[in-house]
């Protein structure tokens, strides 16, 4: 063991010294976690907030409070502007939309004519989910504002005033039809006029209109921001980094003539490759506990559970170890090696979630990120840090990675037993 | 004298290419042995499966009395300056001794020591601290020489320790490679400069084409195969009976083959003839090796 601790220490040594292989261990993967985070952060952080213009012409009492309404809800932004202002900045899209409050609102009933609410929605209508979501919420707000005039007597008394006003001047109705109405309604102004104002009010003329909503465990779930998405991405380039640059350093060693020497020590062969394993995986470990740090310290990154992050963190460093031995036997020079382990780890990356966040993919590429390594080390990073994996949830990518780890290590290391005798003499 | 080393009917094939055929020797404890022979005669070869590194096709070898070189005791007690540069250019000359010298199990202390003494023999105190990609060829190699000593082995296997190297460093090599056999170490030197085994080694095998041509002391070598020794004199004038002169007569130039040149050169000198010019070619391994194979050493 102390052998390969001290093979392992070497190679750090050199890692750490080696500044240009460095930054692709370390910095080039912040670069990415931080350049895609903030890209995603740019999208309008979701549809938590959104901006609008509100052009209020009535002016009225009713008008005033309703866009008061509009102005408590969390999801808005309210500005005042005049019509013109309100449609320029939409135009230029520094406004999400405009709300038009036309004359009349107030002292019509409920805010309406008989072609419907005098509100109009300036929006673009190539966006369909805001408009929907918009009006979803105007809606919403203008029920509440409907419901304080049904709890109010004085005011439903009004409206049954004007209601048998309508009535009576009305030309269209049949006698036995407006008996039937006068009737109605002079019972209901009775009501009103008898009823405790108090009690009254009291009630909930229409119940209450909220939908309820439960919690469901996979709501917690979800990425708070998009550092959870973007930093366990940044964290494979880290690793895919490491395993390059160790595979790059056993065929550095090679040509180098100091594997040689190594073999030449009393040190066996299991332990020269294990200190070369070793080594990788404490990089691999030491990037991922870096970025995840920083994630978390710098950028809200929720790390949901330390011993499935622990858990995580080591069977992708198993992996990429497995990886690494496998490339540093794909060519018998740095540049075959590097070039080949690039490609592969590219494509590997690619279909794997480092590129296209793995929620984003389409169906087919989803099916085929399965046989990537890359997707499985994405998928255990992502439960410990924010999908809230279950230890049985994580068993599965966790479990997958130590497979691909062991497996492509003793390939790795058969092929390298098999190229020794070839290694130690090719000038007679 | 007990043996180090002892080859016997060593073979091994690369392919259809013979690189080693039917080798047998032995090294004394304390002596040193070159191999001498051109490029591709089989030399690293040899020097890789002594140390376990390649794996014979027939024959055997014992190092120390132990057929296995791979054992770990076995290893603990070799050290080997590969021909190629086998040093961590990004490391200082310190750190790469340290972590060649750690790999043999050193404790702390006596790794300290070591490392100081093998600076010292290769001269490289004052660079210590420097990280070796700022060094030239010829402190790379007297550190490559360095690391193989680190640990305290008592058989040292040298292969081609002063290719490319300058002057100085070789010279430094040389004395570095003396001090070793005073100190009773084990040398197994390969070359292909024939000068410097017959500075530095006891006993030579002249190797061609994987097989041992010849193998003795440099005196037996040249007594055995060198042939004679030839003496050159252009007289300012001949003698009244030229028949009388030692060797061929060619217009002025006389040429004498002969066991002993100085004498003869005397012998002319004291009978008083004039010398406008006198040439001496002693005999040496390169006549030894040119006798054996037909080739020169160098035309390799």
């Amino acid at each position: 063991m102390k052998g390969m601790l001290i093979l392992a220490a070497k190679d750090l040594r050199l890692l750490w010294r080696d500044r240009f292989g460095l930054f692709w261990v370390l910095g080039f993967p912040l670069i990415m976690a931080l350049l895609f985070g903030s890209l995603y952060s740019g999208d309008g952080g979701g549809a938590s907030n959104i901006s609008i213009g509100v052009v209020d012409e009535d002016q009225s009492d009713e008008s005033k409070a309703y866009v008061k309404k509009l102005q408590e809800s969390e999801a808005l932004t309210v500005k005042h502007l005049d019509l013109p202002t309100a449609q320029d900045q939409v135009r230029k899209g520094k406004l999400s939309a405009f709300l038009r409050v036309e004359k009349g609102f107030g002292d019509s009933p409920f805010g309406s004519s008989t072609e419907g609410l005098l509100l109009e929605l300036g929006v673009d209508p190539a966006r369909r989910a805001a408009k929907a979501y918009l009006q979803g919420i105007l809606i919403r707000t203008w029920f509440d504002s409907t419901k304080d005039m049904f709890s109010n007597p004085m005011k439903m008394r009004q409206l049954v005033t004007e209601g048998l006003r309508d009535i009576d001047q009305s030309t269209g109705i049949s006698k036995s039809q407006r008996d039937v109405f006068n009737t109605f309604l002079a019972n209901v102004d009775r009501f009103l006029g008898d009823v405790d104002p108090e009690v009254y009010s009291q009630n909930e003329p229409l119940g209450n209109m909220e939908i309820k909503t439960v919690s469901v465990i996979r709501d917690k779930a979800q990425p708070r921001n998009p550092f959870d998405i973007t930093f366990p991405s940044g964290i494979l380039w880290g690793l895919i980094g490491c395993a390059t640059a160790f595979g790059i350093s056993i065929v550095n060693e090679r040509s180098s003539g100091t594997l040689l020497r190594i073999r030449l020590s009393p040190l066996g062969r299991a332990q020269i490759l294990g200190g070369k394993g070793l080594a990788c995986f404490a990089a691999c470990v030491g990037v991922t506990v870096f970025l995840i740090f920083i994630g978390v310290v710098f950028f809200k990154v929720q790390l949901s559970d330390p011993l499935k992050a622990t858990l995580a963190i080591f069977s992708t460093a198993i992996c990429f170890v497995g990886i690494m031995m496998l490339i540093s036997v794909m060519g018998k020079t740095e540049r075959a090696v590097s070039g080949a382990g690039w490609a592969i780890l590219l494509v590997m990356a690619m279909f794997g979630g480092c590129m296209i966040p793995l929620a984003f993919m389409p169906g087919w590429m989803q099916t085929i990120s399965h046989l990537s390594p890359v997707k499985w080390c994405i998928l255990a990073l992502e439960g410990a840090i924010w999908r809230q994996f279950s230890y049985a949830e994580m068993a599965q990518p966790c479990g997958i990675l130590v497979i691909i780890g062991v497996v492509f290590f003793t390939a790795g290391v058969k092929i390298f037993a098999r190229s020794g005798q070839k290694v130690s003499d090719t000038s007679r | 004298m007990q043996a180090m080393i002892r080859v016997s009917e060593l073979r091994k094939k690369y392919g259809k290419l013979t690189a080693v055929d039917g080798i047998s020797f032995e090294v004394l404890r304390g002596e040193s042995f070159g191999l001498l022979g051109p490029n591709g005669a089989g030399k690293t070869t040899i020097l890789n499966m002594l140390v376990g590194l390649l794996d014979p096709d027939g024959g055997s070898i014992e190092v120390n009395g132990v057929r296995d070189a791979t054992r770990p005791r076995v290893k603990k007690k070799i050290g080997v300056a590969p021909q190629s540069l086998s040093l961590y250019d990004e490391m200082t000359a310190a750190e790469n001794l340290s972590f060649f010298g750690s790999l043999y199990g050193l404790p702390r202390r006596k790794l300290k020591d070591r490392i100081d003494w093998a600076l010292s023999l290769s001269g490289l105190v004052d660079r210590k601290t420097h990280r070796v990609k700022t060094f030239s060829g010829g402190m790379k190699r007297r550190l490559n020489l360095a690391c193989a000593l680190v640990h305290e082995p008592t058989l040292v296997l040298l292969d081609e320790p002063t290719v490319g190297v300058d002057p100085q460093s070789r010279n430094h090599i040389f004395e570095s490679i003396e001090q070793l056999k005073n100190e009773g170490l084990t040398v197994i030197y390969t070359t292909h400069y024939m000068e410097e085994a017959q500075r530095l080694c006891d006993r030579i095998a002249i190797i061609d084409q994987g097989k041992v041509l010849a193998l003795d002391t440099v005196e037996a070598l040249i007594e055995q195969h060198g042939g004679h020794s030839r003496v050159e004199v252009k007289l300012a004038s001949l003698p009244d009976d030229p028949s009388a002169l030692p060797g061929e007569l060619n217009g002025s130039v006389l040429s004498v083959e002969t066991d002993r040149p100085l004498e003869i050169v005397a012998q002319l000198a004291e009978s008083g003839l004039k010398f406008l010019t006198l040439k001496v070619d002693r005999v040496d391994l390169e006549s030894v090796f040119l006798n054996l194979t037909g080739r020169r050493l160098r035309d390799q």
